[in-house]
């Protein structure tokens, strides 16, 4: 007996019923000692607590990460993460890359020519010379 | 469209909150399209909605738009109870879609009017939707990144694109001269994200000079997702208020 992949019935896309916030946890690391997480620790004291009330769709966790520079982390629902090391940056700054990471789709970037990505067959079917009017061919 | 206990269970929000704040702009957009009804109906409604150009609330007109769907408008009645109790203090209140100024209603042909359930029964749809003068080429389900960043949207809005060239199906199309009467269709456009470019690096040089300059820059884009095409039937339209000449 051959093994017989299930095949798929549906295809999810976000969006088109349900939308769904692709970013799902944003880690905060910071180091108490360091001058450059000077910014991080105001923006953890005095930003954080409003941008969390604002997102409760996504899971906030903050961690101490000892002579190292501050880092955003963001984790997503295709299971990538993106960080962004936030060093020396002030609170303001700081608040525009975590809505930065929050609006993110997740996905590696990538540069793309083409504005549409569609998964439905074409609506008005392939050209065919042999059918429809003969009349320019 | 929505499943309130989907969305409920994806946010882990109180359910009452949940739909206050995802029916403001849902509701909203209904309203547009209902005023569109409203505005040619000045004899049957209320004197209220018979100005175009006063600003609309959410909820009466929400009611009044039974043209739509047999599921947008089960959610729409649904929610409008809380919208009622929050438009006042929410954020999102303040950024409502502008409201549709029709000084006169929306005029079929009897040409149009014969052959659109041709074009209304045959599905799926296609729309050629105008944004900023480039056209796009969309069904239902399909994702856009637009070759700019859209300001003032965040993720999660609804957008409704009501400016398109052709309307079709497999075999027809409806064509506008440039563009068709927007309360012909509805399309509807959900922002997913913003995406961004990977890093470009230019390097500029000048003559005898042995110097290079790199240049960077990252774009970044806005997503969107195709949330429905829908073309109206006659008999929609006719209950919106359309005139046949």
């Amino acid at each position: 007996m051959t093994v017989q992949g299930i095949r798929t019935v549906t295809s999810a896309r976000n969006g088109v019923g349900a939308f769904i916030l692709q970013c799902k946890r944003l880690d905060f690391h910071y180091c108490d000692w360091a001058g450059s997480s000077r910014g991080m620790v105001s923006f953890l004291k005095h930003h954080l607590p409003s941008f969390a009330k604002a997102n409760p769709q996504i899971e906030i966790r903050v961690s101490p990460r000892p002579h190292k520079h501050p880092v955003i982390k963001g984790h997503y629902v295709n299971g990538r993460e993106k960080a962004i090391c936030v060093r020396n940056l002030e609170p303001e700054q700081i608040f525009n890359k975590a809505n930065l990471l929050k609006a993110a789709s997740g996905e590696k970037l990538k540069r793309t020519k083409k504005p549409i990505a569609s998964l439905n067959e074409s609506v008005r079917g392939i050209w065919d010379p042999y059918h429809g009017g003969f009349k320019s061919v | 469209m929505f499943s309130r206990t989907a969305l409920a269970r994806a946010f882990a929000l109180p359910i009452e909150q949940q739909c206050a704040r995802f029916s403001v702009a849902r509701a909203c957009l209904h309203s547009t399209a209902a005023a569109a009804s409203t505005t040619t109906k000045t004899t049957s409604t209320s004197p209220k909605n018979a100005h175009p150009t006063s600003p609309l609330t959410a909820t009466p007109h929400v009611q009044t738009s039974s043209s739509t769907t047999s599921t947008t408008t089960s959610t729409s009645t649904s929610t409008s109870t809380s919208t009622t109790t929050t438009t006042s203090s929410s954020p999102i209140d303040l950024k409502k879609p502008v409201a549709p100024t029709f000084t006169s209603p929306l005029q079929l042909t009897q040409s149009l009017l014969a052959q659109l359930p041709q074009l209304t029964s045959q599905r799926p749809h296609y729309i050629v939707s105008h944004l900023h003068d480039r056209p796009y080429l969309l069904t239902q389900g399909d994702s856009i990144r637009l070759p700019f960043l859209m300001p003032k949207v965040k993720p999660g809005d609804v957008l409704r694109f009501n400016r398109a060239s052709v309307l079709g199906s497999r075999d027809f199309s409806l064509k506008g001269s440039p563009y068709v009467d927007e309360r012909l269709y509805e399309c509807r456009v959900r922002v997913v994200g913003v995406d961004a470019e990977p890093l470009r690096v230019k390097e500029k040089t000048k003559r005898r000079r042995r110097h290079v300059q790199h240049i960077k820059s990252k774009h970044k884009y806005t997503l969107l997702r195709v949330m429905d095409v829908k073309i109206k039937t006659a008999e929609e339209l006719l209950q919106e208020g359309a005139v046949v000449v």
